[in-house]
């Protein structure tokens, strides 16, 4: 069980795996108060994901299962955070800068996929990354987070620097897309509205549109206790 | 005596109208209309390569002494209300993410965190924190016998320090540590995540006080008054937070500044001799252009600046232009930057107010009983999602325990540390075989640190850890990171140990300047923006009476 227990369902808008500590907080409908701007470029990570063309099908197939056991997205629904990864890669929009001991990031992208690959078959058994089951996956994603898989792809790159590329952008898919918001509570856009509640211990700690906690757990702790770190 | 600066609209600079050339309802240069337009054909006074905190407030400054002053800028001419968004991954296009190669023992990250593009340069993303340097920070040697003196001293920036804080404008409380001082704005409300933070440091016996941040705090010509929504780091669309873009273009403008925006300065030209520039070489619209240029000040920063001038070779330049004694390039220095999260039971929203909230410099000089030379000082953070997501990554987690540490993103709240790290010549940028669209070799930066550094970045971090402790946080997070760039073309006192001098003219080049953070000799403990201004000021000064030309 990797969710804590009593973690309430999504009830207003649409959270990953509907599960969220803000229940009925929807930020999309906090987006006529969002500046022109902002709200096309939000809306359209909402509304139209990118189609992946930087990736073949099958390194597609691999990285899809990849993101799900990063981002612990094993259901519906998904944020699509390959579909973003695609995109930047496709347009060339990488973050300025590459270790002398790794290949351009794009490349890094393909040799991960072939390298999860490779690991599962030869390794783990297993048909292929993508069709192992869960738990599998995961302990291979340990050992990559690791820097432990070695052998074929993994020989062209620093291992845990491509753990360390693929999360980063991994998670500024995820943590992009307001369907995140939602499940962290995150205010989002605040154009040209603006806090001037912002005090922790008094009444004006909220906004009369924030979202209210429903659900507190210390992760560390949570975490630690159910071994799932 | 009463105090010289005083507060609010009161204190409104001399000499600048920008806050007036503004509109209130409108984030976008109001004069561009207005913006002069001068030929390839005939030398301006100087081209300025690069438009950040050291090239606009040099153009500003000397188009108000009567110079002819073109701009060049990489990146594109930005109308906040057009360009910018609310919006963290939405505000990519802010960050310098043009490739460069990283190496050494302990490699620099690049981008988002130290790089900028774009008129107004790496200030339009900078968290807004403007403290100044120390008395002590330009004489390290002497006092500490760690790195070198700077050939100009704490007093030669004084007046300079004052002038841009009023420009900007600066908030914060008055500040009792360095040279005692005030500042035009009285400090930002503190938010209930910087008061837990200061709880802590008060528990543990840490002074701390609110600012300094160049965010306007009260009435400033026509800029707004900040709405503490906390996307400092992604281009302030209120216009609240200081950049060049707004602090000094616009007056810059109304006196004849020309900047041309999407234009890579690819080489600076010599004459015959080598003994004077001729002018720059840029690429627009994938055409090689050439403006002549009676003088040249290289402001591109700590990466751009020297690489820049080491591509800039020629016969009596094979190593770079003013780059006889290998100096170009060398003494690139990043802060030690670890930040610390701590986790409270209430929520705290800490992205709510603006981020750079509260600091203090305790540490900041020289404690021998420490074990080590120089010091560090103390400022909150407030990172949004993808940047907390950050945060929680480097500290080993993924799957499962990712999503539960980021659904308890709004009960952390973060302390970092910004540690003085000593120069050191292998510190350096080079240029890589790989070239980039403009034609140009890519930099390559290496780093690694010395053992003074390692036991101050160990030193302050467990500094925070106290801190925390003494707020009762219930869990603390770590990551090491690095902040801001600096150095790469240093002011010395001789060719042999620099780059410029301490006019900031470059060694053997009688109309090259550089006017930039790769200028500094040592970094302190201090966030740059504030200090690049101040010496882009002072140059100006020292220049202005020098214009070549005679042309009218």
């Amino acid at each position: 069980m990797s969710v804590p227990e009593g973690l309430p369902r999504q009830r207003r808008g649409i959270a990953p795996q509907m599960l969220g500590r803000y229940p009925d907080w929807n930020v999309l409908e906090q987006s006529r108060h969002w500046d022109d701007k902002t709200r096309e470029v939000v809306m359209k990570r909402v509304e139209s994901p990118p189609h992946i063309l930087f990736f073949t099908e099958d390194e597609a197939e691999t990285l899809k299962a990849y993101c799900d056991t990063i981002t612990y997205q094993y259901t519906e629904p998904r944020i699509p955070v390959l579909s973003f990864i695609d995109e930047k890669l496709l347009e060339g929009r990488l973050d300025g800068y590459q270790y002398e001991d790794m290949p351009d990031d794009r490349d890094a992208w393909r040799l991960v996929a072939a390298g999860l690959e490779y690991s599962a078959r030869a390794e783990w058994a297993a048909e292929s990354f993508a069709r192992a089951p869960e738990a599998l996956r995961e302990d291979i994603v340990a050992a990559f987070a690791d820097g432990l898989l070695r052998g074929g792809p993994w020989e062209q790159l620093n291992v845990k620097r491509a753990f360390k590329l693929t999360t980063k952008h991994i998670c500024q898919a995820f943590y992009a897309h307001p369907w995140a918001w939602n499940e962290i509570g995150f205010g989002g856009p605040s154009y040209p509205r603006g806090y001037a509640a912002f005090g922790a211990d008094h009444l004006l700690d909220r906004e009369r549109w924030e979202p209210k906690e429903e659900f507190v757990l210390d992760p560390v702790q949570d975490t630690k206790a159910r071994g799932i770190d | 005596m009463h105090r010289l600066v005083r507060r609010g609209s009161l204190a409104m600079p001399k000499d600048n109208d920008s806050p007036f050339l503004l509109d209130q309802h409108k984030r976008g240069l109001q004069n561009l209309d207005r913006m002069a337009r001068y030929p390839k054909t005939a030398p301006v006074d100087l081209a300025i390569v690069g438009a950040g905190a050291g090239g606009l407030v040099l153009a500003q400054r000397l188009a108000r002494a009567g110079w002819k002053i073109v701009v060049f800028e990489k990146g594109p001419f930005w109308d906040p209300d057009r360009d910018w968004v609310s919006d963290e991954a939405g505000s990519h296009p802010l960050y310098w993410t043009d490739k460069r190669i990283i190496g050494g023992s302990d490699p620099v990250e690049m981008g988002k965190n130290n790089s900028g593009q774009g008129v107004g340069g790496s200030m339009t993303h900078f968290a807004g924190y403007t403290p100044r340097f120390h008395p002590s920070d330009f004489e390290v040697r002497t006092r500490d016998g760690v790195a070198v003196d700077w050939p100009i001293s704490y007093w030669d920036l004084k007046a300079y320090f004052e002038r841009v804080e009023r420009e900007l404008p600066v908030a914060g409380q008055d500040w009792p540590w360095g040279d005692p001082h005030t500042y035009p704005h009285g400090p930002h409300p503190i938010a209930g995540a910087a008061s837990v933070a200061w709880r802590g440091a008060l528990a543990h016996g840490v002074e701390m006080r609110a600012g300094p941040v160049a965010i306007t705090n009260g009435s400033f010509g026509n800029r707004p008054h900040c709405i503490y929504r906390g996307f400092c780091l992604e281009g302030c669309k209120v216009n609240a937070k200081a950049s060049p873009l707004i602090t000094h273009l616009p007056d810059g403008i109304e006196h004849g500044v020309e900047v041309r925006a999407d234009s890579m300065v690819v080489r600076v030209e010599v004459n015959d001799a080598g003994d004077r520039v001729t002018g720059v070489t840029y690429v627009h619209e994938g055409r090689e252009e050439f403006q002549p240029a009676d003088a040249v000040a290289v402001c591109g920063y700590a990466i751009e600046s020297p690489r820049l001038l080491l591509y800039s070779t020629s016969r009596r330049w094979p190593n770079g232009l003013a780059n006889d004694h290998d100096q170009v390039g060398r003494y690139v220095m990043v802060q030690g930057a670890t930040q610390v999260a701590a986790r409270f039971p209430t929520e705290l929203k800490m992205y709510k107010a603006p981020p750079p909230e509260v600091s203090s410099e305790d540490f900041y000089e020289t404690d021998e009983s420490r074990g080590f030379a120089r010091g560090f000082s103390i400022q909150t953070i407030g990172p949004l999602p993808i940047e907390w997501a950050a945060h929680v990554l480097a500290d080993g987690h993924w799957g499962a325990a990712l999503r539960e540490y980021m659904r308890d993103y709004n009960h952390w709240t973060v302390l970092g540390v910004l540690c003085e790290l000593l120069p050191a010549p292998d510190n350096r940028v080079t240029l890589a075989g790989e070239r980039d669209r403009y034609g140009m070799p890519v930099a390559r930066f290496d780093y690694s640190l010395g053992e003074n550094d390692k036991k101050n970045i160990a030193f302050g971090t467990r500094i925070l850890e106290e801190i925390w402790e003494g707020a009762d946080a219930q869990e603390t997070l770590k990551i090491d990171r690095y902040a801001h760039l600096v150095g790469g073309c240093r002011m010395g006192f001789t060719p042999e140990d620099s780059v410029v001098d301490s006019s900031h003219k470059a060694w053997g080049v009688d109309n090259l300047f550089v006017v930039d953070g790769s200028v500094f000799a040592t970094q302190g403990a201090a966030n740059p923006a504030l200090v690049i201004m101040a010496l882009a000021d002072r140059c100006a000064d020292l220049l202005k009476g020098k214009r070549s030309t005679a042309a009218a």
